[in-house]
C-alpha cells in the first residue's frame, strides 16, 4: 500500500489499485463499466509513441485511455 | 405452438461486446454477407437476415437482427443507446442471442448480467472457445449455464463449429413462458444504492430502475416520477449508489469466474492477449511503430496510385471504345452523342471509381480485421484529438488524398453523427488524385521562367508541394471551425479496446468489398450519371451542326455553358482567369479529365490528356486582348490552382455525401461554402499578388 495517486501518473509497467472514479458523469459510468471498480487490478502497458494515449491493461483485457480520460481513475500504487 | 396457427417468425437481436463475434456468427447462421471486422464499433448499422439452409430445419422462420457492439446498456454512447432502445421497444425480440467472448470473460459477463435483468428469453453463444482454449482457459458452458440460469452453447463462428446447437437452443425457449428478470442484490453495505433502488421501485421495473439511475449518474434526464425522485437525490448520494451498483455486479462476475475455475491471473492479467502483446512491442513502439504506420499509409496510397490507375485507364479505354462502337452503328446525331457522351459517359464516371473503392476497402477490411486499425488510432490519437476528432478519424481524411469518394464512406467506423460530419466535410480538402492533372497541366503550363530561383524542376516541385500543404492545412483548419461552430460538441473520449490480433478473413473481406462497392454503385450511380448529361447538354447546346467547317471551339463558346462562363466573366477576371477557364472550371464538375479536355475544346485543339503539350503552349501564348500582355501568369496560375485546392469541384463527392448524410443539405452546404471559399481564395491571392508587384 502506498500514497494515493491518478492512473495517468503510473510508470509503464506499473500495477496499482483502483480507489475510485469521478469526472464528468457519463465518463465516471463509462470507466466504472469498462471495470475500473475499486480494488480491480490495472497496470499501465505502454505509452503511445506521441505521448498519449495510455495503453492500460484491466480485467483481461487491453484499453487505451487519453491521459485526461485516466487521471479521473484514483488508484493505490502496488 | 398450436398446430393450426401459422408459424410466426422468432425474432432474435444478436447482442455482444464489440469484436466477440456477432456479425461473424450472424453471417454463418444467415449464409449472408456482412462487414466482418476487427475494429470495435464496427457494426454501426443495424443487419438483418434470416437463418437459412439446413441450419434452419423445422419450425418458423428465426429473423436475426445484429446490434452494434456495446460493453454496457447505459445510455453512455450512441451505440448502447440504439442497442437498449431495441432491446427494449414495445416490439422487443422474443429473444435475445447475447455472444460472449470465452476467452475474456471477466469483462463479457458484465453486460450478461445487464441483459438478464432485461427478463428477456436469451441464450448465450459462448464464442472463441478456441482461442479461450489455447490461452490455457477453462471453456464451462454447463457451469456458465447453471451460474446464469440460460442456455450456453459454445461456438467458433470462423469454423462454425456449435452454430447448429445454437439454433436448437433458440428453437427450444418457451416464448409464452415469463421469464422473470434476474438481478444483482445490492451489497449489505450498499445503503445508498438500496435507497435509491426502494425509491424507484414504485414507478419503474427493476431492469428501468437500475439503467435511470446510471442515466442520472451519467449526467442524462430521467423523465416522469423517477426523474423526480433522482433529482431530489444529493448528487453525492447518487453517485455513492451508481458506483455501488456497478461493483455489485462486477462482484457478481467474480463470483462467477471463480465457479468457473478461471483464476485470479485472468481477472489481473490479459492471457488472451500474450502474443499480442509481443506484436505489439513492434507494432506501437515509440519509433518502429509510427516508422510502420508511416510505411503502412505510404504502401496503401501508392498501391491505390499505382494499381488502380490502370485499371481506371482500362475502364476509361473500354468505355471509349463502347461509345465508338455506339457511334458507329447509330451514325452521327443528337442521338448518338446523348447515348455516348451523356449516358455511356456517365456510366463510365461512375464505374471508374471502383477500383480504388474496392482496394481502399480491402486494405482496410484486411488493417480492420487484423486489430491493427486499432492501433492505428491508438497511435494517431493524439493528433487528432488536438482537432477534437477520434484517432478512427484518422485513416478516412488521410484516403482523401487518393480519392474522396472511398474515403467519405469510410468514415462510418466513426460512431458519433457529429464528429463524423466534421470528417466528411474535412475530406474534400484533401487534395484527391483528380486535382493532380490539374496542377501539373498549370505548373506545366506557366511556371516555366527562364530565371528559375533554384532550378526549373525544384521550383515546379516546391509550387506542386505548396498546393498539398495548402489543403492539408486548410482541412484541418476547417474542421476545427467546424467543431467549434456548426457541429459543436465535445471531443469524443477515446476509451478504445485494443483487441487480440487475428489473422485476417481474406474471404470475409473481400464480402465486405463487394458490398461496398454494390452500395456505392446502387447509392450514387443515379446522381453522378444525371450530373453527366445535364453537363453534357450544358456543353453541346445550342450547337449550330453546320458541318466540318466548325471547330470544336465555337460550338463550346456558344453551348449553354459557353455563355454561362461569358457572363460570369466579370467574376472571374478578379481572380485572374478569364471566360475560357470558366468553362473548363464548369466541365471539371463532371469529372476530373474534363477540365484538361474542356480547356482542350475551348482551345480547339485535340488534345493528349496525358501530355498537353500544345495546350500548355497554348495557355502560355494567350494574350489579354485588352492590353496586349500574357493572359495566364504564374500569379493567375497559382489563384487557378489555389481556386481547385478549396472549390467542391467533384459531383461524385456531393452524390456520396448526400448519400451518406441522407439529404441534401450537407452537399448543399459543402457545395456553396467551399465553392465561395475557393474564390475568396483565390481573389486574394491574386489581388494580394498584384498589389505585391507580382503579377
Ligand atoms: N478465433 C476466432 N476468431 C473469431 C471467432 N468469431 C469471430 N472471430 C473473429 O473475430 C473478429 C471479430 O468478429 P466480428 O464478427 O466482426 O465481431 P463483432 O462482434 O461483430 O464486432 P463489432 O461489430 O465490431 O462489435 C473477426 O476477425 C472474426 O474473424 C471465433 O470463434 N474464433
Ligand atoms: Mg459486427
Amino acid at each position: 500500500m502506498s500514497a494515493p495517486t491518478s492512473l495517468d501518473r503510473l510508470e509503464p509497467g506499473r500495477k496499482a489499485d483502483v480507489v475510485g472514479v469521478d469526472g464528468p458523469g457519463d465518463m465516471a459510468v463509462r470507466l466504472l463499466e469498462m471495470g475500473f471498480v475499486p480494488g480491480t487490478r490495472v497496470e499501465l502497458v505502454k505509452v503511445a509513441p506521441l505521448g498519449d494515449p495510455l495503453e492500460l491493461r484491466v480485467r483481461g483485457y487491453h484499453l487505451s485511455l487519453r491521459r485526461a480520460e485516466a487521471a479521473y481513475v484514483q488508484v493505490t500504487l502496488q | 405452438m398450436s398446430e393450426t396457427s401459422a408459424p410466426s417468425t422468432l425474432r432474435v437481436a444478436v447482442a455482444g461486446n464489440p469484436n466477440v463475434g456477432k456479425t461473424s456468427l450472424f453471417n454463418v447462421l444467415t449464409g449472408s454477407r456482412h462487414r466482418v471486422g476487427n475494429y470495435s464499433g464496427v457494426t454501426v448499422q443495424r443487419l438483418e437476415g434470416e437463418v437459412v439452409g439446413k441450419l434452419a430445419g423445422e419450425g418458423p422462420p428465426i429473423r436475426l437482427v445484429d446490434l452494434p457492439g456495446i460493453y454496457s446498456l447505459s445510455p453512455t454512447s450512441e451505440d448502447e443507446v440504439v442497442a437498449f432502445d431495441v432491446l427494449t421497444a414495445k416490439d422487443a425480440p422474443d429473444a435475445v442471442l447475447l455472444v460472449l467472448d470465452a476467452s475474456n470473460l471477466a469483462r463479457n459477463l458484465y453486460l450478461a448480467l445487464q441483459v438478464l435483468e432485461l427478463g428477456l428469453p436469451l441464450v448465450v453463444a459462448l464464442n472463441m472457445v478456441d482461442m479461450a482454449r489455447e490461452a490455457g482457459l477453462p471453456v464451462q458452458p454447463q457451469r456458465l449455464a447453471k451460474e446464469l440460469g440460460v442456455p450456453v452453447v459454445p461456438t467458433v463462428a470462423r469454423t462454425g463449429e456449435g452454430v447448429q446447437a445454437l439454433v436448437d437452443a433458440l428453437r427450444a425457449l418457451d416464448r409464452a413462458e415469463s421469464h422473470a428478470p434476474v438481478l444483482v442484490p445490492p451489497g449489505p453495505d450498499d445503503t445508498a444504492l438500496q435507497r435509491a433502488l426502494e425509491g424507484l421501485h414504485p414507478s419503474l421495473l427493476p431492469a428501468e430502475a437500475r439503467t435511470a439511475l446510471l442515466a442520472r449518474r451519467a449526467g442524462k434526464g430521467v423523465p416522469g416520477a423517477a426523474g423526480t425522485f433522482l433529482a431530489s437525490l444529493p448528487e453525492s448520494d447518487v453517485r455513492a449508489a451508481a458506483q455501488q451498483l456497478v461493483c455489485a455486479r462486477y462482484r457478481r462476475v467474480d463470483e462467477i469466474l471463480e465457479v468457473l475455475g478461471h483464476r485470479e491471473r485472468v481477472r489481473d492479467d490479459a492471457p488472451a492477449m500474450a502474443p499480442s502483446q509481443r506484436i505489439d512491442a513492434v507494432l506501437t513502439h515509440r519509433v518502429a511503430g509510427l516508422a510502420i504506420f508511416i510505411a503502412v499509409m505510404a504502401f496503401i496510397f501508392v498501391s491505390i496510385f499505382s494499381w488502380a490507375d490502370p485499371i481506371m485507364g482500362l475502364i476509361e479505354d473500354a468505355f471509349g471504345w463502347l461509345s465508338g462502337l455506339v457511334s458507329d452503328a447509330l451514325g452521327p446525331g443528337l442521338l448518338t452523342e446523348l447515348v455516348t457522351e451523356g449516358v455511356i459517359a456517365g456510366v463510365g464516371n461512375v464505374v471508374v471509381f471502383v477500383p480504388q473503392i474496392a482496394l481502399l476497402f480491402l486494405f482496410l477490411g484486411l488493417l480492420e480485421d487484423s486489430g491493427y486499425l486499432a492501433r492505428a488510432a491508438f497511435l494517431l490519437d493524439r493528433l487528432m484529438a488536438r482537432m477534437g476528432l477520434h484517432g478512427r478519424a484518422f485513416i478516412p481524411l488521410l484516403s482523401g488524398y487518393a480519392c474522396a469518394i472511398p474515403a467519405i464512406l469510410g468514415t462510418r467506423t466513426i460512431s458519433t453523427t457529429r464528429d463524423r460530419l466534421v470528417t466528411i466535410l474535412m475530406i474534400p480538402f484533401m487534395s484527391c488524385s483528380a486535382r493532380l492533372p490539374i496542377y501539373t497541366l498549370v505548373i506545366g503550363a506557366l511556371f516555366v521562367s527562364t530565371e528559375p530561383v533554384i532550378s526549373r524542376g525544384v521550383d515546379q516541385g516546391l509550387v506542386l508541394l505548396s498546393m498539398y500543404l495548402l489543403s492539408t492545412v486548410s482541412a484541418l483548419a476547417m474542421g476545427f471551425l467546424y467543431k467549434r461552430t456548426i457541429l459543436v460538441s465535445p471531443t469524443p473520449p477515446l476509451v478504445l479496446e485494443l483487441p487480440p490480433y487475428r489473422l485476417p478473413r481474406v474471404r470475409d473481406t473481400l464480402l465486405m468489398v463487394y458490398d461496398r462497392v454494390k452500395d456505392f454503385l446502387r447509392g450514387a450511380a443515379t446522381v453522378i450519371m444525371a450530373c453527366t448529361v445535364v453537363l453534357w447538354a450544358l456543353l453541346s447546346f445550342p450547337a449550330e451542326r453546320t458541318g466540318a467547317g466548325q471547330g470544336g471551339a465555337t460550338m463550346v463558346a456558344q453551348s449553354y455553358g459557353g455563355r454561362m462562363a461569358r457572363t460570369l466573366e466579370p467574376a472571374l477576371q478578379p481572380i485572374g482567369q478569364d471566360w475560357r477557364v470558366g468553362v473548363g472550371i464548369i466541365g471539371s464538375f463532371a469529372a476530373r479529365e474534363v477540365l484538361v479536355s474542356t480547356l482542350g475544346l475551348v482551345y480547339g485543339m485535340e488534345t493528349d490528356e496525358d501530355d498537353p503539350v500544345q495546350l500548355r503552349q497554348a495557355l502560355r501564348e494567350q494574350k489579354d486582348p485588352d492590353t496586349g500582355r500574357p493572359q495566364h501568369t504564374p500569379l493567375s496560375g497559382f489563384a487557378l490552382m489555389v481556386f481547385f485546392v478549396y472549390a467542391c469541384m467533384c459531383m461524385s463527392t456531393l452524390a456520396v455525401v448526400r448519400r451518406e448524410t441522407g439529404g441534401w443539405k450537407w452537399p448543399a452546404f459543402m457545395f456553396v461554402s467551399m465553392t465561395g471559399l475557393a474564390y475568396v481564395m483565390a481573389l486574394l491571392v491574386f489581388q494580394g499578388g498584384r498589389a505585391l508587384g507580382l503579377g
